[in-house]
């Protein structure tokens, strides 16, 4: 079985007509040029009037389709991977990289960044020209060399890696290993939520709190700032707070918060409440916060006492998955998409980029 | 059914004239000796099949279309304008250009080397594309490229003498716009789309007053054939008798062939290559090539209409080929004017371009027609 693509490409690359081919590639480089940091300075400069990279034939164009030269300029972070990939195989056939800068051959100034992959490891890589940046001078002989590689046909590399001491070389101590920083922790073990008492000069907030206290004895009602006052109440509680409030002249609901503290298994509901109608209370924000079980988060709606709550418990509901019992809404999203689930819990997995090859590792 | 010999004749009849190939050229005469050249021609005249082929060659509608002013010309003129546009854009922006594939000619066979490497290129086709559509299309483009040949006459060289040859011929190059949108349908692409909408809006700004311009010359040679409207300009070319109409097709032109200022439907920044985008190897070769073969044709048109077409001194030795220097030579001239444009003009926006077409042009062609007009009643009346 003659396999007659294969004879044809076999033909083109070492037939008769070759040397045309190779002529045509050779003078005719095309580079599409991957802007990613600052290597597109010396690339803009080795084509601009002091060095003129033209004179070889070669021309910078902003399209994949026509071309037939990458050049890569610099830094390839894990997204911009997956355009450098598209870009490489969207090119027709006979096709070239270049790669420019330290941050292409091993990171560079980025070499211990968790973003950056190694351009080598996911287009085949011609030529690189080291620099941080590198002269146009470089970028030019590498072009030089591309085309030397082409008219002879073969495969090679101008810049060999190879191992050197860099004890010797640096003039440090041998044996010294050189390590990435570690990143500071700040990371506490178990956070806590604290919210206090404090004692302020207002005379509203403690005719307030004396009124509360009044009103709601099974819950904990104290000032924590001017114009501040906080309760600490229960879920089966939290419902006779907020009417107690509303008898109060607290006619609207700020916001409602949902803190998840993942350690002790539970969540905070904390809900503000404040006044339009009575204009002693405008500057007064009263915080009631309830703590739920996070395996069965439920907690009895605020929407027959204050009609403004409705859009904020939807909201938690969407992004912590906090039933409110009693309002009509509960079960369908309206901020984010259908198929995600509670995004805002602490335990929730990022979904990872991963634009690396695998067959090239 | 003709017969061999009566074919040969008829291609023999109807020859191509040069002297310096189909006649003896004599080297010296003495009373006992002549001494001559023989002809290039007479090499094959007695070999059954090939003195066909060569009577063909010289058949003159078969050169018009194939040498002169057709396709072999036309390669003639591309290759040397498009090494000519990356050159001058590099000299105004104080480079070389390309130079080093051969330094002694300036690097003249840039634009062949570019065209090897577009041969040898892998041809992709995209899953998309409507495919039989989108590897067609660009080889259809051959057709109203070279069908105005056919009745835009250089001198005595012509395929079809007609007395409506500049209508034909401009009816007939207003099929390339209707090629570059079908190619951006069958690339079935987002920038394809984007950019044959463009260049069908283009196309509607431009044509009209493109037809008034070359119309309102007609009427003031009264004549529509090619041949007639030459000898019209015997003395005074048409650019000094309607000045106005020279200057609405001189920027039809512009916009037609999407140079700069007016290149919107393949404008790269913005459109990737517009139509063009998904084209790759010597297909894209081709269709980056159309924009080209048109600006080649009008410019032929307007040497024709505005600058005395093939009038020139006649050079003895090149017989029939003496015209088709004169209109090469000013038809190239006109191209490379209208490639300089990329090295200094910024682009327009697509409505300012619409807006340009419909309200100024549009103004000035009407302005055009009226001096053809009254100048034709002063001819008549007898007043010059």
């Amino acid at each position: 079985m003659r396999d007659v693509n294969a004879e044809n490409i076999e033909f083109l690359s070492s037939g008769a007509i070759a040397p045309v081919k190779k002529w045509g590639a050779k003078w005719s480089l095309w580079a599409v040029h991957l802007v990613t940091s600052c290597c597109g300075v010396e690339l803009a400069h080795a084509y601009a009037s002091g060095y003129d990279a033209e004179r070889w034939g070669t021309l910078n164009f902003g399209m994949m389709r026509q071309t037939n030269l990458i050049i890569v300029e610099g830094t390839i972070t894990k997204k911009m991977a997956r355009a450098l990939r598209i870009t490489w195989e969207q090119m027709p056939d006979p096709k070239f990289v270049i790669l420019i800068g330290a941050c292409g051959i091993e990171g560079g100034l980025f070499w211990n960044s968790y973003h950056i992959t190694r351009p080598w490891k996911i287009v085949p890589v011609d030529y690189f020209v080291p620099g941080c940046p590198p002269t146009p001078e470089g970028l030019i002989s590498a072009i030089r060399a591309l085309q030397k590689k082409i008219e002879k046909g073969e495969a090679r590399t101008t810049v060999k890696f190879r191992e050197t001491d860099l004890a010797e070389l640096l003039g440090t101590e041998a044996g010294k290993e050189r390590k990435p920083p570690k990143p500071p922790l700040k990371i506490a073990e178990k956070p806590e939520i604290k919210v206090e008492p404090k004692e302020v000069e207002w005379e509203l907030g403690k005719q307030l709190v004396g009124k509360l206290k009044e009103r709601i004895p099974y819950a904990e009602v104290f000032t924590t700032d001017v114009n501040r006052i906080y309760i600490k109440t229960d879920a089966k509680f939290y419902k006779k707070v907020a009417k107690a409030l509303e008898c109060e002249g607290f006619d609207h609901v700020k916001s409602i918060n949902v803190i998840d503290v993942l350690h002790e298994n539970k969540f905070i509901v904390e809900c503000s409440v404040s006044s339009y109608s009575i204009k002693e209370f405008m500057p007064v924000i009263v915080t009631f916060a309830a703590e739920i079980d996070r395996c069965n988060p439920r907690i009895p709606s605020l929407i027959d006492v204050w009609l403004s709550a409705d859009y904020q418990e939807r909201e938690m509901h969407d992004f912590f998955g906090v039933w409110f019992e009693g309002n009509p809404n509960m079960g369908q999203k309206f901020l984010i998409a259908p198929e995600v689930e509670t995004p805002l819990r602490k335990d929730f997995k990022l979904e990872e980029p991963s634009y690396v090859l695998e067959e090239n590792k | 059914m003709l017969s061999y010999n009566a074919l040969l004749e008829m291609f023999r009849q109807n020859s191509v004239g040069i002297p310096l190939i189909t006649r003896k050229v004599v080297l010296y005469h003495t009373a006992t000796k002549v001494a001559y050249i023989p002809p290039v021609t007479s090499l094959f005249a007695k070999i059954p099949i090939l003195n066909l082929i060569v009577a063909l060659l010289f058949w003159k509608p078969f050169f018009a279309v194939l040498f002169a002013p057709g396709l072999v010309c036309m390669l003639i003129a591309l290759l040397p304008i498009i090494w000519f546009e990356r050159k001058v854009t590099a000299r105004v922006q104080w480079r070389y250009g390309p130079l080093e594939i051969s330094r002694d000619i300036g690097g003249l066979i840039q634009p062949m080397a570019d065209g090897m490497r577009y041969f040898f290129q892998e041809v992709i086709t995209h899953r998309e594309a409507h495919r039989p559509y989108f590897l067609q299309f660009p080889l259809l483009t051959f057709l109203p490229v070279l069908l105005p040949i056919l009745v835009i006459p250089v001198g005595a060289i012509y395929a079809i003498n007609t007395p409506y040859s500049i209508p034909a011929a401009i009816a007939l190059i207003s099929l390339i716009p209707m090629i570059i949108v079908a190619i951006g349908w069958a690339s079935n692409s987002k920038y394809a789309y984007v950019g044959s909408l463009r260049e069908a809006f283009m196309y509607f700004s431009y044509e009209i007053i493109l037809i008034v311009a070359a119309m309102s010359m007609v009427i003031l040679y009264g004549s529509a054939n090619a041949i007639e409207i030459v000898r019209e300009q015997s003395v005074v070319p048409g650019v000094i008798l309607n000045p106005v109409a020279a200057l609405v097709f001189f920027i039809a032109i512009i916009m037609a062939t999407s140079r700069f200022p007016f290149e919107i439907p393949e404008a790269d920044p913005e459109v990737v290559f517009g139509p063009f985008v998904e084209y790759t190897g010597i297909i894209f070769g081709l269709v980056m090539t159309i924009a080209y073969e048109k600006l080649y044709l009008l410019c032929l048109l307007f040497s024709i209409l505005f600058l005395g077409g093939w009038n020139g001194p006649f050079i003895p030795p090149l017989g029939d080929l003496s015209p088709v220097l004169w209109l090469f030579l000013k038809t190239f001239a006109l191209m490379m004017i209208f490639v300089f444009f990329r090295t200094f003009y910024g682009r327009y926006r697509l409505d300012q371009a619409l807006k340009i077409g419909w309200s100024t042009l549009m103004g000035f062609a009407v302005v055009s027609l009226g001096i053809s007009l009254g100048l034709g009643v002063i001819n008549i009346a007898g007043w010059l």
